[in-house]
């Protein structure tokens, strides 16, 4: 095999792992609440700058990094879903829940606190990109025969990997998933046999926001350069993953989220001198995939949303 | 004279005669172009309300149309050196075109389906833009669009500007008026409500979202064409996605679905931050703010849709028409 060609895969699979880290969280909440959440690409932001911010004050192992960066997604979440999506489920009609102002409403709020916080970023920090000290840089080479990984690669593939068992654990394993499955499943119906089923959907938050920001953290340790704008691309691409997925498949997402990342490193491979229309691949899978595979290419259901 | 004439001579006298004297009495450039500005929004709302209040699909896809007609204005201005009355239905019809071929595929999706395709469609369009460098000059946007000019008439003054795209944004209005308060249009709201159920009373609804998407799209095209003729430049960056927000903030504000609500919003949103005129960068951040705040706290908007609906058949007689009988019949007047 080409050894460009093989680089062009490796790097690709990592830029997939990394659309991969944002869809995870983003699928999860979609999946418990049908509801877009375009404010996720701002707690991947937010994940990094408060990165940032720890590591300048702090200067913390990074085990413990993550850890802090984790909390503060938790947090995150809690606000986001508090402000953003709660107070359009005050009406217990089923009818109204499931309404499409009730979702295009969920979508325009948490846009709106999207802008909000990439702007109040961006009026703190200055809109240039922020570097990230050198010795929290994931991006150590190491060399595989005559291919090259970095670190950064390895990490991110095994937050994926844990993440997805986390989640596998935590939906099938536990009375909380079970929970939260029952909430996606049905919200009302989860009510009626008791489950507090507000809790239910703050906890997803959290979990989803979490992931979010651990991926922000990840990624930005990973490329070195954070900036209040970095969390819309990935955001895009790991929504249109979702899409692509199936909409609550979580394993599909990151599947589609590698399809992704491989295109756009191969396309640019071979194309060298197109480049930057690689970005337009993404775009027009995703209206192939409304078009062709409206319940996505993993999913099954087929209710009108 | 009968009311509605009264109220029209009004509005057309505070546009055409009242605003263009006030500004010229402060003579300040600035706020001709703040004027200019104004309306080519109020347009670009206005066409926004059709297709997402009014047929409800909520689309993020408004700027890039808009992109789309200001680019082919400035392209047929500056390369083939078209004057603006060619450039003008050119623009409108391109991006109308472009709107139809993409509502096309788009329109077979409901509701957040159809959002996330538009905002596909958008991002698709913007970054075609930015990077078909031969024709649209890539980053550095296109510079010396000709002023605006009629039969060798040079309307390039300020105050001529003014007027040109106060007649446009009239006319605009005039048609997007017609087609909302019309039988057509309580056919939009019918498929916004229940798509099926108006398909089962005989409506042809994805023929109509096409039409709504398409018209909207036109319209959108047309005020990017005076844009690029008002300002003389234009950059990818003003056709991206925070402009569709922009825009789509103005129509929830205003009231989705009502035509006089998204002149408001338009006039709020592009007013609103030069109140303090150092805010250039705050700008965003009061779009996201107001946004937020209309959707929680006034989800009907400043001026709803059943009271935009109350007034203009009270204002404008636009009242159901009368049945042979002369009690109120079928379809609007």
């Amino acid at each position: 095999m080409d050894i460009y060609f093989a680089q062009a895969v490796i790097n690709g699979i990592s830029i997939g792992f990394g659309y991969a880290l944002v869809a995870i969280g983003f699928t999860l909440i979609f999946g418990v609440l049908n509801a877009v959440n375009f404010a996720h690409g701002e707690i991947y932001t937010l994940g990094a700058f408060a990165a940032l911010v720890l590591i300048l004050m702090f200067a913390p192992p990074i085990v413990a990094l993550i850890l802090l960066v984790a909390i503060v997604g938790l947090l995150l979440g809690w606000g986001l879903e508090r402000i953003a999506f709660r107070p359009f489920r005050r009406s217990r009609d089923e009818a109204t829940l499931k309404s499409r102002a009730m979702r295009e409403a969920t979508l325009m709020s948490s846009l709106a606190m999207g802008i909000i916080a990439r702007e109040a970023l961006t009026l703190y920090f200055g809109g240039e990109a922020q570097s990230i000290p050198p010795d929290y840089l994931l991006n150590q080479p190491i060399a595989l025969g005559e291919l090259t990984v970095a670190n950064g690669d390895l990490v991110i593939f095994a937050s994926a990997i844990a993440m997805l068992a986390f989640l596998q654990v935590l939906l099938y394993r536990t009375n909380a998933g079970r929970e939260i499955r029952a909430v996606a499943d049905d919200f009302l119906g989860a009510l009626y046999v008791g489950v507090d089923a507000n809790k239910v959907i703050v906890r997803t938050f959290m979990i989803g926001s979490a992931f979010g920001a651990i991926a922000g953290l990840l990624v930005g340790l990973y490329y070195g350069q954070i900036f209040p704008f970095m969390g819309f691309t990935p955001m895009l691409k790991a929504f249109i993953a979702m899409l692509m997925g199936g909409l609550n498949n979580i394993l599909g997402a990151v599947v589609c989220a590698l399809i992704i990342g491989l295109s756009e490193s191969l396309l640019a491979n071979a194309f060298p001198s197109y480049q930057q229309w690689v970005e337009v691949v993404p775009h027009f899978y995703l209206l192939l995939t409304l078009l062709f595979f409206p319940s996505g290419l993993f999913g099954k259901r087929s209710e009108r949303m | 004279m009968a009311r509605p004439a009264i109220w029209t001579g009004a509005l057309l006298a505070l546009v055409l005669l009242a605003i263009p004297g006030g500004l010229l009495a402060l003579d300040q450039g600035y706020l001709f172009r703040l004027a200019h500005l104004s309306m080519i929004f109020i347009i670009l709302s206005a066409s926004l309300n059709l297709v997402s209040g009014t047929a409800g699909l909520l689309s993020l896809a408004q700027a890039a149309f808009y992109g789309i007609g200001a680019y082919v204005a400035a392209i047929a201005s500056t390369q083939f050196g078209l004057p603006f009355l060619v450039t003008l239905p050119a623009a409108m019809l391109f991006s109308g075109a472009f709107a139809f071929l993409t509502g096309i595929p788009a329109i077979r999706l409901v509701r957040i389906f159809f959002t996330v395709a538009t905002l596909s469609i958008g991002e698709i369009i913007t970054l075609a833009i930015t990077n078909w460098y031969d024709v649209t000059r890539g980053p550095l946007g296109i510079r010396g669009i000709s002023p605006i000019e009629i039969f060798g008439i040079d309307l390039s003054s300020r105050l001529a500007t003014y007027y040109v795209i106060a007649v446009v944004m009239l006319a605009s209005l005039w048609m997007l008026h017609r087609i909302t308060h019309s039988y057509y249009g309580n056919a939009l709201r019918a498929l916004r409500e229940d798509d099926q159920s108006a398909e089962a009373m005989g409506i042809n609804a994805n023929l109509l979202k096409i039409q709504a998407f398409a018209i909207a799209g036109a319209f959108a095209g047309l005020s990017g064409a005076l844009l690029a003729h008002s300002t003389r430049y234009i950059s990818p960056d003003m056709f991206r996605l925070p402009e569709s927000i922009l825009v789509l903030t103005m129509v929830v504000v205003g009231g989705l679905g009502s035509l006089p609500g998204a002149i408001i919003g338009a006039l709020i949103m592009i007013l609103l931050p030069e109140l303090g005129r150092e805010v250039g960068e705050l700008r965003m951040i009061l779009v996201g703010i107001v946004l937020f705040i209309a959707i929680v706290a006034m989800p009907r908007g400043l001026f709803s849709e059943t009271a935009a609906i109350a007034f203009v058949r009270r204002w404008f007689g636009c009242a159901w028409r009368p049945g042979r009988d002369g009690k109120a019949g079928i379809g609007w007047k």
